[in-house]
C-alpha cells in the first residue's frame, strides 16, 4: 500500500513537474506580452520530432557514439532550435496580434497551432503515425523500498533547474530587470533605452526553449510522440497557468502540480478512472475559476476609476 | 439652505486589505444643492464617489438616499434609484454613436427585456425609438455641437465634447443626483469655463438636481459649489462654503498649500 | 421614426454618407445579390480546385478593393440600406430557387445544409463574442447537447423530430444557464477557459458515458416527417426533383431567417445595446444601470437555445451522431467564423459561416493538405482585415 501510494506520488511529481515546464511559458508570455498564445504547447512538442530529426544527421558526425549520446545532443540542439522557433513566430505572425482584441489573438494563436502540427504531420516522414521517443535515462534506484524510475528523478529535477533558472533569470539579471520592466510599463521601458520589441522575442525565445524540455519529457514519459499530443498538453498547460493565475510563476507551478494531483488521484482511484480524468481535471479548473476568479496566486486586479 | 436631505453617508469607512482609504466621513447633501469635493491625490475622493455609486462596498458605515439605505447595493440599482456619474478618464462607449451613448444612459429607464425584443417587436421598437427621441433632444439641450455629431463613433469625439457626453449620458437616467468626477480634467481654461456654463444651465433646468463635483481646478471650486468637502488621508478635514473653509489653516497646508508648492516646482 | 423628429435633420455627418439614386440602388443590390448568388453556385459545383483557388482569389481581390476604397464599401452599404425591403425579398427568392439551379447535386446541397447550420451556430455564438465580447468556447457543445438530446428522445422513446427540436432547444439552454453561472464571475482568459472546460467536459462525457453510446454515438436516428412526406425522400416541387438532401436544405434555411430575425430584433433594442454598452467597457455599463450579471447569462442562454436547434436538424439530418462532431475545435471554429467573419455583423457572420465550412471541403483535392489550408487561411484573414470581412454598423434611428 505505502509503494503504491509512493508511486502514484512520484508519478504525480513527475508529471506535474512536466506540465509546469509548459505552464509557465503561458503565463510568462501572458504576464510579459499580455497575449494568450495558444500554440504554446504546438512549439513546445515540436522539440521531440526535432530531435527525432537532428540524431541521424549527428550520426554520421560522431561516429560511433552510443545512440543516447546522440540523442542528448540532438535534444539540446531541438530545445534551442525551438527558442528560435517561438521568436520567429513571435516576429512574423503572433507580434501582428498584440494589440488586437484578446479574443482575435486567441483565435489566431489556435489557428496557428493548426498549422503548426498540419506541417508536422506533413514534412515528418509518417508523420501521421506515434514515433518512439527513447528515454535518455534508463534503469531505477532504490529509495525507500521503491524502485525508482531514473527518469522520473531527472525529469523532476530538471524541471526545478529550469524553472529555478527562470526565477534566478528574471529576479536577478538585468535582463530579467528589462523584461519585468517591459511587462510593467512598456512606454516607460523604452524611455529607459530597452527595447520592447527585443525583449518580447526573448521572452518567446525562453519560454519556447522551456517548453521544448517539457516537450521532450512529455515524449519520454509516454514514450512515444505524436503531431496532435500538443492538443491535450497545451490544454492542460493553458489551464494550469489559468487557474494558478495568469501572469504568476509559483501560481502555473501550483496549477500544474494540482492539474497532475487530480488526474493521478482518479486515474488510481476512480473506476475506469483514465476515461475520466479530463472531466475531473477540467470540473477542478472550473471549481477553481468560481471560488478564485483570478486563479490562485492571480492578482485581483481592482479596477481603477 | 433648508432644501431637503437628498443623499447622505454616515460614518463611511473603507479599508483595502490593511490600507485605510477612507475613514468615518460623514457627508450630507441637499435637492439643488452642488457640493464641491477636494483634496490632495489619494484622500479619497474618489473612494467616496465609488461607494455612493455602488462600485466599492464600505467597510463600515451607510449611504441613504432620501432616507433609504443603498450601500452595498449594486451599481445598478443603484443607477435606477436616481444616483448617476461620469468618470475621470471619460469612459465613453467609444465604438457606438454619440446618441447611443445617451440612449444606453436610458437603460433604467426602459423596460422591454429579450422576449420583447423578439416577440412583441413594435412594443420594443416604440421604446426604443421613444428614447432616442428624448436622447437627441438631452443632446441638442446640453450641446448643438454635439447633437450636430450624434451619427459619429463617440471615440473619434475630441475631449471637451467627451466630458459632455458623459455629462449627457448621466443626465439621460433622469438622475436625482448627479456626480461628476473631476469634470474639467485635462481641459483648458476656455473649456473650463464653457464646462462651467453647461453645469450651471444644467442646474437651471433642473432645480431640484444635487451635484456633487470632485475638483482640482480652483477657479471652479470657487465658483460653482454652495459649499466644499475637503478630504485629506481619507478623513474629512473641512466642510462648508469655499470662502470660509480655504481660511482654515489646516486645509491650507494639507490641501491648498501643497498644491501651491507642486504647481511652482512645475 | 416619424418625419417630425429632430434626427431627420440633415447635419453633416448624414451628408457625408454617399447618396445612391434609387434605379442604381436597385440595379447595385441587385446586381450584388445576383452576383452573389452566382458565385456560391459556380464555387459549389466546381470541381477542378484550380477554379476554386482562381475563385478565392477573387474573393481577396474584392476585399482588397473594400479595403483600399471605403467609398466603394460605403456605397454599397448605402444602397442595402435604402433597398432594404428588395434586398430582403430578392435574397429570399434566391435562397428559395437555389436547389433548382444546383444540376441535382447532393454534394453541393449537403455542404449548403452544413454550411447553414454553421450560419446558425455562428450567429448564435455572435450575441455572446460579436454583441458583448463575452468569449465562448463551448458553444460546439450546446451543438452536441442539443443533437444529442434530440437524438436520444428519438431513438429511445419515439418522440417525433417537431417535438424533439423544441425539446432539445430547452435542454441546451439549461446547459447554457448553467455554464453562464461560473462564468458570471471570471472575465477575459479565465472565463475563456471557463467556457473551455465545459466544453471538454462535455465531449468528454458524451464519449464515456453509456446511454451515450460512448465513442460509436448514436446511430439509426430517423428522418423527420411531414404530413406524410419523409424527409429521406426526394423533394418534388412543380413536377421538378430535388435530392432528399433538398428537405434539410429549406429547413436549415429557415432556421437561418429565424436566427437572422432574431439577430436583427435583439440587435436593435435595450439588450443588443447593453450587450454593446457591455463590450465597450463593463464598468461604465453597470453605471448606467446594466445589470451586467444578468446579460452576460443571458448571451449564454441564447447562445445554447439557437445551438441546440441547430444540433437537432445536424442529428436528424446525419442520422448518427458521435462526440467528435462536437469537440473543442468546432467551438474554435465557430469563433473564427464570427471574428473573421465580422463581429456583431449578421451578413458577415453568415459569410463567415459559409467560407468556412465550404473552404475545407472544396479543398478536398488537396486532400491531406486542407486543414493546413484552412489554418494558413485562418491566420490571413486574420491579418489582411482584422476588423473582420464585414465590421459592425453603427445603429440609426428611423434613418
Amino acid at each position: 500500500m505505502a509503494a503504491q501510494v509512493a508511486q502514484q506520488l512520484l508519478n504525480l511529481a513527475t508529471l506535474g513537474a512536466i506540465y509546469a515546464l509548459i505552464a509557465v511559458g503561458f503565463s510568462l508570455l501572458f504576464g510579459v506580452l499580455n497575449i494568450i498564445h495558444f500554440s504554446h504547447a504546438d512549439v513546445a512538442l515540436t522539440a521531440p520530432f526535432l530531435a527525432l530529426a537532428i540524431v541521424p544527421a549527428l550520426a554520421g558526425a560522431l561516429g560511433g557514439a552510443p545512440f543516447q549520446a546522440g540523442f542528448a545532443l540532438a535534444a539540446l540542439l531541438a530545445i534551442v532550435a525551438t527558442g528560435f522557433l517561438g521568436g520567429i513566430l513571435y516576429a512574423g505572425i503572433i507580434r501582428r496580434f498584440r494589440n488586437a482584441p484578446a479574443m482575435m489573438a486567441l483565435v489566431a494563436t489556435v489557428a496557428l497551432g493548426i498549422v503548426l502540427r498540419e506541417l508536422i504531420r506533413h514534412l515528418f516522414p509518417n508523420g501521421s503515425n506515434p514515433h518512439a521517443i527513447p528515454r535518455l535515462v534508463t534503469g531505477s534506484v532504490d529509495l525507500f523500498g521503491t524502485a525508482v524510475p531514473l527518469f522520473n528523478l531527472v525529469a523532476i529535477a530538471v524541471s526545478v533547474l529550469c524553472v529555478g533558472g527562470l526565477f534566478l533569470v528574471l529576479g536577478r539579471t538585468r535582463l530579467g530587470l528589462h523584461i519585468r520592466a517591459v511587462s510593467q510599463d512598456r512606454d516607460a521601458a523604452r524611455l529607459m533605452a530597452i527595447s520592447p520589441e527585443r525583449i518580447f522575442r526573448l521572452t518567446f525565445f525562453i519560454a519556447s526553449a522551456i517548453g521544448a524540455v517539457g516537450g521532450l519529457f512529455f515524449a519520454g514519459y509516454a514514450g512515444i510522440v505524436r503531431f496532435d499530443f500538443s492538443v491535450d498538453v497545451g490544454l492542460i498547460g493553458f489551464s494550469a497557468a489559468v487557474a494558478g493565475g495568469l501572469g504568476s510563476m509559483p501560481g502555473a507551478i501550483i496549477g500544474s502540480l494540482l492539474i497532475a494531483g487530480i488526474d493521478t488521484l482518479v486515474q488510481a482511484t476512480v473506476p475506469n478512472g483514465a476515461s475520466y480524468r479530463l472531466v475531473f481535471v477540467f470540473l477542478l479548473v472550473i471549481a477553481v475559476l468560481v471560488f478564485r476568479p483570478s486563479g490562485l496566486l492571480g492578482r485581483t486586479v481592482v479596477e481603477k476609476v | 439652505m433648508s432644501a431637503p436631505t437628498i443623499l447622505e453617508g454616515q460614518g463611511l469607512t473603507m479599508r483595502f486589505g490593511g490600507l485605510m482609504a477612507m475613514a468615518e466621513v460623514d457627508f450630507t447633501l441637499r435637492k439643488g444643492e452642488i457640493l464641491g469635493i477636494i483634496g490632495p491625490n489619494g484622500a479619497g475622493k474618489s473612494t467616496l464617489l465609488n461607494i455612493v455609486t455602488g462600485l466599492y462596498k464600505p467597510s463600515s458605515g451607510a449611504v441613504r438616499l432620501a432616507g433609504e439605505r443603498i450601500d452595498g447595493l449594486p451599481a445598478h440599482r443603484i443607477v435606477a434609484m436616481g444616483i448617476a456619474r461620469t468618470f475621470q478618464s471619460s469612459r465613453l462607449f467609444g465604438d457606438l454613436s454619440v446618441l447611443d451613448n445617451v440612449v444606453i444612459g436610458r437603460h433604467a429607464l426602459m423596460k422591454s427585456g429579450l422576449l420583447d425584443a423578439i416577440l412583441r417587436r413594435g412594443r420594443a421598437q416604440a421604446e426604443l425609438n421613444d428614447a432616442a427621441e428624448r436622447a437627441a433632444a438631452l443632446l441638442k439641450a446640453v450641446s448643438r455641437d454635439l447633437y450636430a455629431q450624434r451619427h459619429r463613433p463617440a471615440a473619434e469625439l475630441p475631449q471637451a465634447d467627451r466630458r459632455r457626453l458623459e455629462i449627457a449620458r448621466a443626465l439621460a437616467s433622469e438622475p436625482r443626483v448627479l456626480l461628476l468626477d473631476e469634470p474639467s480634467s485635462g481641459m483648458d481654461d476656455a473649456d473650463t469655463d464653457a464646462l462651467m456654463a453647461d453645469i450651471r444651465a444644467i442646474c437651471a433646468a433642473r432645480p431640484d438636481l444635487a451635484l456633487m463635483i470632485i475638483e482640482h481646478d480652483m477657479r471652479l471650486v470657487a465658483a460653482l459649489p454652495h459649499r466644499v468637502l475637503v478630504l485629506d488621508y481619507g478623513q474629512k478635514l473641512a466642510d462648508g462654503p469655499y470662502e470660509e473653509v480655504r481660511k482654515i489653516p489646516r486645509v491650507q497646508e494639507a490641501y491648498l498649500g501643497r498644491k501651491a508648492a507642486q504647481h511652482a516646482r512645475a | 421614426m416619424s418625419a417630425s423628429n429632430p434626427a431627420s435633420n440633415l447635419t453633416p455627418a448624414d451628408v457625408a454618407a454617399p447618396v445612391v439614386a434609387a434605379p442604381r440602388a436597385i440595379a447595385l443590390v441587385a446586381a450584388i445579390e445576383l452576383a452573389g448568388a452566382l458565385f456560391l453556385r459556380q464555387f459549389l459545383l466546381a470541381e477542378d480546385w484550380r477554379v476554386v483557388v482562381a475563385m478565392l482569389a477573387l474573393f481577396g481581390a474584392a476585399l482588397v478593393a473594400m479595403q483600399r476604397r471605403p467609398a466603394l464599401e460605403a456605397r454599397i452599404e448605402a444602397a442595402f440600406a435604402d433597398q432594404a425591403r428588395l434586398a430582403a425579398l430578392l435574397g429570399l427568392a434566391i435562397v428559395l430557387a437555389f436547389p433548382f439551379v444546383l444540376e441535382k447535386s447532393t454534394y453541393a446541397l449537403h455542404l449548403l445544409v452544413l454550411a447553414q447550420l454553421y450560419a446558425v451556430l455562428a450567429l448564435a455564438l455572435n450575441f455572446q463574442l460579436g454583441s458583448a465580447n463575452i468569449p465562448n468556447f463551448a458553444t460546439g457543445a450546446s451543438y452536441g447537447i442539443g443533437a444529442y438530446a434530440s437524438a436520444l428522445l428519438a431513438v429511445n422513446w419515439d418522440v417525433s423530430f417537431w417535438l424533439a427540436l423544441p425539446a432539445a432547444a430547452v435542454v441546451a439552454t439549461v446547459f447554457g444557464f448553467l455554464l453562464g453561472v461560473p462564468s458570471m464571475r471570471t472575465r477575459d482568459s479565465y472565463l475563456a477557459l471557463v467556457t473551455i472546460a465545459f466544453g471538454v467536459v462535455i465531449h468528454q462525457l458524451l464519449n464515456n458515458l453509456e446511454f451515450t453510446g460512448g465513442p460509436n454515438g448514436l446511430v439509426g436516428i430517423p428522418a423527420p416527417e411531414l404530413f406524410g412526406h419523409s424527409f429521406a425522400s426526394p423533394l418534388v416541387i412543380l413536377g421538378y426533383d430535388l435530392p432528399a438532401q433538398a428537405n434539410f436544405y429549406y429547413l436549415s434555411a429557415l432556421l437561418v431567417g429565424i436566427a437572422i430575425l432574431f439577430a436583427r430584433r435583439v440587435h436593435d433594442s435595450r439588450v443588443g445595446l447593453a450587450w454593446n454598452a457591455l463590450r465597450a467597457d463593463e464598468l461604465a455599463a453597470r453605471c448606467q444601470g446594466i445589470n451586467a450579471t444578468w446579460y452576460k447569462v443571458l448571451a449564454f442562454a441564447v447562445d445554447a437555445f439557437l445551438a441546440g436547434f441547430a444540433g437537432t436538424i445536424y442529428a436528424f439530418y446525419v442520422g448518427f451522431i458521435s462526440p467528435d462532431n462536437f469537440t473543442f475545435l468546432v467551438s474554435v471554429t465557430i469563433m473564427t467564423m464570427v471574428i473573421a467573419g465580422g463581429m456583431d455583423n449578421t451578413l458577415g457572420v453568415i459569410v463567415g459561416a459559409f467560407l468556412l465550412t465550404l473552404l475545407p471541403e472544396k479543398l478536398r483535392a488537396f486532400s491531406d493538405y486542407r486543414i493546413l489550408f484552412f489554418g494558413v487561411t485562418v491566420i490571413a484573414f486574420l491579418m489582411i482585415r482584422p476588423q473582420g470581412l464585414f465590421p459592425q454598423r453603427l445603429r440609426r434611428y428611423g434613418a
